[in-house]
């Protein structure tokens, strides 16, 4: 059957199902399962307080919670990425022998990710909640969704465009592993915005990525939506939308006999 | 009569695959010559075909004559540079049998994901899965992991899901029958009844003798072009005589 003809409905059953299958692979056994996904990043947030807190004695309040809060939304969307960039290439039979609707296959890595961050964010809730720094859930609640949503409308493009170019330049994956690497300590993750140097400051308020981060750690530990880094971020998925869109457009139809 | 698969005049250049990179820096890039057999310019010239409803349809030629491009394109995996082509119908294929099954997952869990590629939505497979299973004869190995099946057994899920989805077409290439002697006997038979309700086959195969008994018309290719098309009896004793004749010469 074409790939035009499929329905929402329909293509919604297939990136469940292939986010399930990813899942499951991952977690074949292991005993931990699904703690891995909050096992990950806290090992990350406990290393960063060790060197950062305990070791350089960096003077930032609720150090701890400012690490949580920015590094799983970070983790998703690192990961998220750069799995899904080897998306097409990882998944060339399916390209080559189905007619499938191929921009969902970096969706599903992507929809992953945020299975992951959700079945972490009540341990988040409640490690925050538990350290007295937000006020218990339901006022600020509506809130989360609003936040996944931007998350997925900033990461999807991303994922997309980047898996398109990958067929086509099989160095991308590389690049895409290092850029992150260097991104996390580009971006205000393991110090604040407020501790770069004045004269530089507003280039890292520039960074997009600062703004999602700092989205979550508003919502996360004040309870309130930051609109402005909120419109950073927005525009910033608008603009990679489009070009992922135009890439889609151009690219898509020929990567079957590429990958 | 109403041809439910046609295509007219289809042209495919696959782009020549350029070495660029380190690696052809440091060892030197090579000139790929541009007319043998399996580096030609057009990978598919001018063919058309047409395939009324019900009818099974063989398409013949040596390797790289283009065969396997002409099915992508049918299925839409490929798109061709040139030509017009219209499908009547949902399309399934028998390119690869399982093509997007995962070892980790269940014989069951398979079913659904591969349905779902497939384009069915989960009720509808849901209310198949017992014909499906039925097919497959794999009893209660249907709920082990994929990984611990053997070759024959994963080709006989991917048959079963096939054969029992709702398509109208189905585009085969090299995969007739699948599993031993007595499940081959059953899928050309589950073949028959597909055509017999409707269904239109259309089959690469290098298997003279399967194709002569399945179909009814079909076409040769060579180097890209249609070299001989009509009843598949002559095509056949054609294009025999047509490799006798390359054979001698060489």
């Amino acid at each position: 059957m074409p790939a035009s003809g499929r329905s929402l409905p329909q293509l919604a059953e297939l990136l469940y199902l292939l986010a399930h299958k990813e899942l499951k692979a991952r977690y074949k056994n292991s005993v931990l399962g699904y703690l891995w996904a909050l096992a990950n990043p806290m090992a990350f947030a406990f290393v960063y307080w060790i060197a950062f807190k305990f070791i350089m004695r960096m003077d930032v309040e609720n150090y701890s919670l400012y690490l949580i809060t920015g590094i799983f939304p970070w983790v998703w969307l690192s990961t998220g990425v750069i799995s899904a960039t080897r998306s097409f290439v990882v998944n060339a039979s399916l390209i080559k022998k189905v007619p499938l609707p191929r921009a969902i296959l970096p969706l599903g890595n992507v929809a992953q990710e945020m299975v992951h961050f959700i079945f972490a964010l009540p341990v988040i809730v409640a490690f925050l909640w538990f350290a007295g720094a937000i006020s218990p859930f339901a006022s600020w609640a509506w809130q989360l969704p609003v936040m996944l949503a931007l998350q997925v409308a900033f990461v999807y493009p991303l994922a997309l465009g980047l898996a398109l170019a990958n067929v086509y330049v099989r160095d991308i994956e590389y690049l895409v592993g290092i850029g992150f690497s260097l991104m996390f300590f580009a971006t205000p993750m393991v110090y604040p915005v407020s501790m770069v140097p004045e004269a530089y400051r507003r280039y890292f308020e520039l960074n997009p990525l600062h703004a999602l981060m700092d989205s979550w750690r508003s919502v996360l530990l004040n309870g309130s939506l930051d609109l402005g880094h909120v419109a950073h971020a927005a525009a910033f998925a608008a603009v990679v939308g489009a070009v992922a869109w135009l890439l889609h457009r151009k690219l898509a139809p020929r990567i079957g006999e590429l990958v | 009569m109403t041809h439910v698969v046609s295509c007219e005049g289809i042209w495919k250049s696959y782009e020549r695959h350029r070495a660029v990179g380190l690696k052809s820096l440091l060892v030197g890039a090579e000139t790929p010559r541009s007319d043998t057999r399996f580096a030609r310019e057009w990978a598919l010239s001018e063919v058309s075909l047409r395939v009324p409803r019900g009818q099974a349809y063989g398409v013949i030629g040596p390797n790289g004559s283009g065969k396997t491009t002409l099915l992508s394109i049918l299925l839409g995996t490929v798109r061709a540079d040139r030509g017009r082509l219209s499908l009547d119908g949902r399309v399934g294929s028998l390119l690869e049998l399982g093509a997007g099954f995962h070892g980790d997952l269940s014989g069951r869990e398979n079913v659904f994901l591969y349905g779902s590629i497939l384009g069915m939505r989960v009720a509808e497979i849901r209310r198949r899965f017992d014909a499906i299973a039925e097919f497959s004869e794999l009893d209660s190995a249907i709920e082990q992991p994929l990984r611990t099946y053997s070759a024959g057994m994963k080709a006989r899920l991917g048959f079963s899901i096939i054969i029992r989805s709702q398509a109208d077409i189905l585009l085969i290439d090299e995969v007739l029958a699948v599993g031993d002697t007595r499940f081959q006997a059953k899928c050309r038979l589950a073949l028959r009844e597909f055509r017999a309700r409707g269904g239109t086959l259309i089959i690469v195969s290098h298997d003279m003798k399967e194709l002569a008994e399945v179909c009814d018309e079909g076409l040769c290719l060579d180097l890209g072009r249609v070299v001989d098309a009509g009843p598949i009896a002559g095509v056949i004793a054609r294009y025999g005589e047509r490799m006798e004749g390359a054979r001698s010469r060489a």
